[in-house]
């Protein structure tokens, strides 16, 4: 089987798993002891208006008998699968969802940009280092980094962390170093990190296309703020990828397959690089890709404490509204999210270990 | 050590490519020290297969990665070893200069091939690599090269075969494999160790035939371990008999068959099923292999030798010459035969004082 | 005939004989006496507090589960629902009595033998109503450290009676658990996994006699009775209700509103973590919340390994078609990022009568059990794949035995091992997602007044560069050593049942981190 073939049986396989997750949702939500109508129109509505409301919601039909319960589903399942995701209950009343999202998109994006980098390039490194220096003090002091990262809720550490920068606290030094930043509240310059110069003015077809370069002053001030949020957010996964990463290194240096290596003359670091490295990736993965759905979960937490106007935020004052459409469009997100993130990971599987057959599915 | 046991008449036209002269190689836990490999020597001449043979436990492969200098933390060469190949001490070497010992100078083949290949790398990849560090060959040559070796080991279809990865190979293949990823380097000595143990005994016998007529070709000198007598009988010239960390005794490959000296070999060959067996059925050696994690103070097969006395509980058995026409020593308290047992334990007593006073 | 025959070649094979395991302690006594007695004392001087917390944990979950039955059955038949209904209040009343009754009955480590809550008579005047006179942070301290020391010991004498039975009962003079008992004695990590978790226990157990005071007293009704304290105003021995002394007692983050750690109030009170926003005292809340956490973490890490554990064998013993539909099942459940999931059904049932069963913790406890199965099934899932195509395994299959009987009795025990390494670390992350939704509040996670770890760190999230500092990092730290503890116990078994392994780097990614 080649790699296309897979990605379309990868593909197909990944429908039932997201029309299981979206019908989930769609079941807590609709049969679930949630009053639309109420919510949206409050206590003073006129029975007219409450009828109208639950005509234009396809909860009644406009002879007055309720719409089954299948026929709503249908109608939720194709508006999402065509992204039609509709209007805003109470959140932001009547505002398109979409444009709600796209407004929140740009904070979450760079948050979660961030605590993955960071992660990936504080966690994967002492894992690796602790694993080489096995059973060494320096280990230890490694390895107890990932154990303690590990067991710290985010939202707590977040709360200490927000705690210690704001409020004359042991680091409020970081405000004013360099340049002066907020560390709660989504800034301005979020908006302005790229310029797009429009390089094939008047070639038709890629007259559309831009060429983003980055505003370094804005982009430094947009990290300086968010990286107290993103360290909390990656820490889990720090924690996560220092103890696989220490555990993968040690199983691969102590093969059979190093020692014949170093019986054929390779240098000590070539076998780091060449034969332990490339083995030590593989149980690192999932781990990897794992972050993303970390992340998702734990965006609401953090972009709770920090005051960060994202998704995650968004999505908890959705739930609260309670916001149908919105809670939805927002579901069926992260629902495509992670079944992306899983397709990849099963993708790089393929390319980082050759015994994974591309005729296995798991 | 003793000049005496090394002399042979008959080999003095041969070099030796490897001297190893009383090796001392010992772990260090928490709890104790075991003495792995507690003062061994032995030699290995051009061209010559010798075979060190032994229990699971008895220090056989810790000689093997001890000659590779691949001991590591907790265990130790200690100081007074001496490994000598090619004339070259290798215990004083820094782990460049040993880097430049490994591949080719010596090569070595280990038990399961399943683990020695890298699961990551292709076949060929990991023979190029073995060709660009040893012999600096790289690019279309190395290609080539690596197609040669393979067919040499006797894999067909050697070209297709370099893209695949280890786990598209037999375990007869793998070992094949492993084999043509060492001769790469074009190594002058071999160490395998146990190479054929994971294979079936049709596969084991094709491994054996190859590795001598590799042998025929390049002038290689083989250090072959294995618990296995029948396969030291098949493959060996000489042999070297190993237990509890010590090397019991010493006899070309005829004369230890013909004439077993020490209990503990008499044992082991007794213990062969089939045509070896010089009793009815299987025997077995009662007993297991002690840790050696004292100073030898005494016979360590002692608890299970059928013929053991009181003295061999206390007097550190010495290698004697036990014939007269080969080179062929023993380090037991029953040799040499032609004395009483008190001079036999006299005799014992004072090689073992000769030893420690020149040790110190 | 043929069948004593073969029993009778049995016994001399095997050179025993298959005695009940009475009659073997009847033929032997001594040794079980010795270790039945002592734990006999050990459960009867706390015997009410124990039969306290079974009835409790069973009331919630009759009540839970009578009420899923009774909706279930709802859309069928109204008749039969009302049958569930009573019989409902019918074990509700009789559980309720008997808890009732049991809570009346003296133990010994009781703050009735050791009190602590006492007053001064005079500026600096001896105390009154204390344990032997001495100040409440002492007799605070003995009861505290009696009662762990109790627990720990009681904890060892369960184990030591394994032991009894191992060297003077059981048929086999070695069994595998022998050896995963062994390794697990001589690793000093996973040890302190186990020490952790006893800590734990014990503060869900005891926790209504570990605090200085109690949660009634202190949190829920603090107005139903005054309490003693000396008025260094009018120099007088007064009466005020716990809950205006709480008033008066608040942390707020400034010198003159604030009652750290290891202090005393303006009333006597004694505070070992100091106090809340609201004056309440901060370790009674701790204890408070480690029973609800436990309770509920409990019930949702044994849910999830009952259904990891059944669909895990089934994926290996049928595999194919079977195998899929669980993967895409485990995946669609996974698709939905845990804590969102969480925050949407908590959201939506926060009114409804299932959101308010053990204080909103039951139906969070389902919610874990659901989307925590499917990690703990891919962990098990390769050991489950192992076993079944072991051959003993097919030779079963070939007699013609039951797949449930094959599953129970080969498979079975061969998994378990492995679910309780992977149940141990993701039980971490249920503990952190539960503390996560009671800080985000908003009728998420435990309702208050019930104490809940998240809650306290919520509200000192103002107050953590300041005297009141107490209020967040405190709470959040007894979360990290819960957690630590736990996946230190996973690591301890794991390496307990596979030494060689040395810590496998396959699988483990599944059930890591929390992530809330």
């Amino acid at each position: 089987m080649n790699r296309g073939l897979y990605l379309i049986k990868r593909l197909l396989l990944a429908v039932p798993v997201m029309l299981f997750g979206l019908t989930l949702s769609f079941l807590i939500l609709y049969l679930g002891p949630i009053d639309p109508v109420g919510t949206i129109l409050g206590r003073q509505a006129t029975p007219e208006d409450i009828r109208q409301l639950r005509i234009q919601l396809n909860i009644i039909y406009p002879n007055g008998e309720p719409v089954p319960l299948w026929d709503q589903y249908l109608r939720v399942m194709w508006d999402l699968f065509t992204l039609e995701f509709g209007q805003s209950w109470t959140v932001q009343r009547q505002t398109p969802v979409i444009d709600l999202i796209v407004g929140r998109m740009p904070a979450t994006i760079w948050l979660g940009f961030w605590s993955v980098l960071i992660a990936l390039f504080v966690g994967i490194p002492l894992g690796l280092y602790a694993g080489l220096r096995a059973n060494t003090y320096r280990d230890y002091f490694a390895s107890g980094f990932g154990i303690i990262w590990r067991a710290m809720p985010n939202f707590w550490l977040a709360v200490i962390l927000a705690g210690l920068i704001t409020a004359g606290g042991a680091l409020d030094w970081y405000k004013d170093f360099i340049v002066t930043t907020t560390v709660t509240g989504t800034p301005d310059v979020l908006n302005n990190l790229f310029t797009l110069y429009h390089v094939f003015e008047g070639i038709p077809l890629l007259e559309a296309l831009a060429i983003p370069v980055p505003n370094l002053i804005p982009m430094a001030i947009a990290f300086k703020w968010i990286l107290p949020a993103a360290l909390v957010l990656g820490s889990s996964s720090m924690g996560n990828e220092v103890r696989i990463g220490r555990t993968a290194v040690l199983e691969s240096i102590n093969s059979k397959y190093v020692d014949t290596a170093k019986s054929k003359g390779v240098s000590g670091r070539k076998i780091i690089y060449k034969h332990v490295g490339r083995n030590a990736i593989i149980p690192l993965l999932p781990v990897i890709m794992g972050e993303f759905y970390l992340l998702i979960g734990g965006s609401v937490l953090v972009e709770q404490v920090f005051g960060i106007n994202g998704l995650g935020n968004l999505f908890f004052r959705s739930i609260l509204g309670p916001d149908i459409p919105l809670v939805m469009a927002l579901v069926f997100i992260f629902v495509i999210i992670q079944v992306t993130v899983n397709i990849v990971q099963d993708l790089l599987y393929t390319y980082i270990d050759p015994r994974i057959s591309l005729e296995d599915t798991q | 050590m003793s000049s005496e046991t090394h002399a042979d008449p008959t080999a003095g036209d041969t070099e030796p490519i490897l001297t190893v002269e009383n090796l001392q190689t010992a772990f260090y836990t928490d709890r104790e020290t075991i003495r792995a490999v507690d003062s061994i020597s032995f030699d290995v001449k051009r061209g010559e297969t010798v075979g060190i043979v032994g229990e699971s436990g008895s220090g056989k492969s810790v000689t093997a990665r001890s000659i590779m200098g691949l001991i590591d933390s907790p265990g130790r060469i200690m100081p007074g070893s001496s490994i000598k190949f090619q004339g070259q001490e290798l215990t004083e070497l820094s782990d460049a200069e040993y880097r430049s010992v490994r591949g080719s100078g010596i090569g070595m083949v280990f038990q399961d091939p399943q683990q020695s290949l890298n699961p990551v790398y292709t076949v060929g990849n990991q023979i190029r690599e073995s060709l660009k560090i040893n012999r600096g060959i790289t690019g279309e040559e190395a290609v080539e090269e690596a197609t040669d070796l393979l067919e040499a080991v006797g894999i067909p279809d050697a070209k297709r075969r370099l893209d695949e990865y280890p786990h598209q190979f037999s375990g007869g293949m793998r070992q094949r494999a492993v084999i043509a990823m060492m001769l790469a380097c074009d190594p002058d000595f071999l160490i395998c160790d146990e190479p054929t143990t994971a294979l079936d005994v049709t596969i084991q016998a094709q491994i054996l035939d190859l590795l001598k007529d590799l042998q025929e070709e390049r002038n290689l000198s083989i250090l072959f371990i294995t618990h296995d007598m029948g396969v030291i009988a098949d493959i060996a010239d000489r042999v070297n008999v190993m237990y509890a960390g010590q090397i019991v005794e010493q006899a070309p490959v005829e004369e230890l068959f013909a004439n077993p000296k020490h209990p503990y070999t008499r044992a082991l060959i007794d213990s062969i099923p089939g045509e070896h067996s010089r009793k009815e059925g299987l025997e077995t050696i009662e007993g297991e292999v002690p840790t050696p994690n004292e100073p030898a103070d005494h016979c360590r097969f002692a608890p299970r030798c059928p013929k053991a006395f009181d003295a061999c509980e206390n007097v550190p058995p010495q290698h004697v010459s036990v014939s007269d026409e080969h080179d062929h020593t023993a380090a037991c308290l029953l040799y040499p035969e032609d004395l009483t047992e008190s001079h036999r334990v006299e005799k014992h007593l004072s090689l073992a004082n000769d030893d420690t006073e020149g040790d110190t | 005939m043929s069948e004593t025959t073969s029993k009778s070649i049995r016994e001399d094979l095997t050179q025993r004989d298959e005695l009940s395991l009475y009659t073997r302690i009847a033929n032997n006594p001594r040794p079980f006496f010795k270790w039945a007695v002592p734990m006999l004392v050990l459960i009867a001087v706390e015997f009410p507090t124990y039969a306290g917390v079974a009835f409790g944990m069973l009331d919630a979950v009759v009540i839970g589960v009578t009420g899923l039955l009774d909706a279930a059955i709802g859309l069928v038949s109204s008749g039969l629902s009302q049958t569930i209904r009573d019989a409902q209040y019918a074990v509700v009343g009789v559980l309720r009595d008997a808890g009732g009754f049991v809570d009346g009955l003296p133990t010994l480590f009781s703050r009735e033998v050791i009190p602590n809550q006492g007053y001064q008579t005079g500026p600096n005047g001896p105390w009154e109503g204390t344990f032997l006179g001495l100040e409440p942070a002492y007799a605070w301290a003995l009861r505290a450290t009696l009662i762990f020391a109790y627990a720990l010991f009681t904890a060892y004498w369960v184990f030591r009676g394994w032991l009894v039975y191992r060297d003077h009962y059981r048929e086999a003079d070695w069994t595998p658990t022998d050896d995963i008992v062994d390794n697990l004695s001589n690793h000093q990590w996973g040890k302190f996994g186990i020490f952790v978790l006893i800590l734990f226990l014990t503060m869900a157990v005891f926790g209504s006699a570990l605090g200085p005071t109690t949660v009634e007293q202190n949190i829920q009704s603090p107005y139903s009775e005054r309490i003693n304290y000396f008025n260094e105003d009018t120099g007088e021995v007064d009466q005020v209700f716990p809950g205006d002394a709480n008033f008066n007692s608040k942390s707020k983050g400034s010198a003159e509103f604030n009652v750290g750690p290891m202090s005393y109030d303006d009333y006597g009170r004694f505070h070992p973590f100091g106090t809340l926003t609201n004056g309440r005292d901060l370790f009674t809340f701790m204890m408070g919340g480690a029973r609800i956490t436990m309770i509920v973490s409990a019930l949702a890490i044994g849910g999830a390994a009952l259904i990891a554990a059944v669909f895990s064998m089934f994926s290996a013993y049928y595999s194919g078609r079977v195998d899929l539909t669980i993967l895409t099942t485990a995946d669609g459940v996974v698709s939905i990022p845990r804590l969102l999931l969480l925050i949407l059904v908590s959201a939506v049932f926060a009114n409804h009568w299932i959101g308010n069963v053990l204080n909103g913790g039951f139906l969070l406890a389902i919610i874990f059990a659901f989307t925590t199965w499917p990690f703990l099934w891919r962990a098990v899932r390769g050991p489950a794949l192992q076993v079944a195509q072991e051959e003993w395994i097919l030779a079963a299959k070939s007699y013609g035995q039951q797949p449930r009987t094959i599953m129970r009795k080969h498979m079975f025990p061969y998994i378990v091992g492995y679910l309780l390494v992977y149940a141990s670390m993701s039980t971490g992350g249920i503990i952190i997602g539960l503390a996560a939704l009671s800080f985000l509040g908003n009728g998420l996670g435990i309702s208050p007044p019930t104490p809940a770890w998240g809650r306290a760190i919520s509200m000192g999230q103002d107050y953590v560069s300041g005297p009141s500092w107490h209020i967040s990092l405190l709470p959040g730290l007894m979360i990290v050593l819960l957690v630590t503890g736990l996946n230190a116990l996973g690591d301890g078994i794991r390496d307990a049942i596979d030494p060689e392994a040395g810590g496998s780097a396959e699988g483990e990614e599944a059930a890591a981190g929390g992530g809330g």
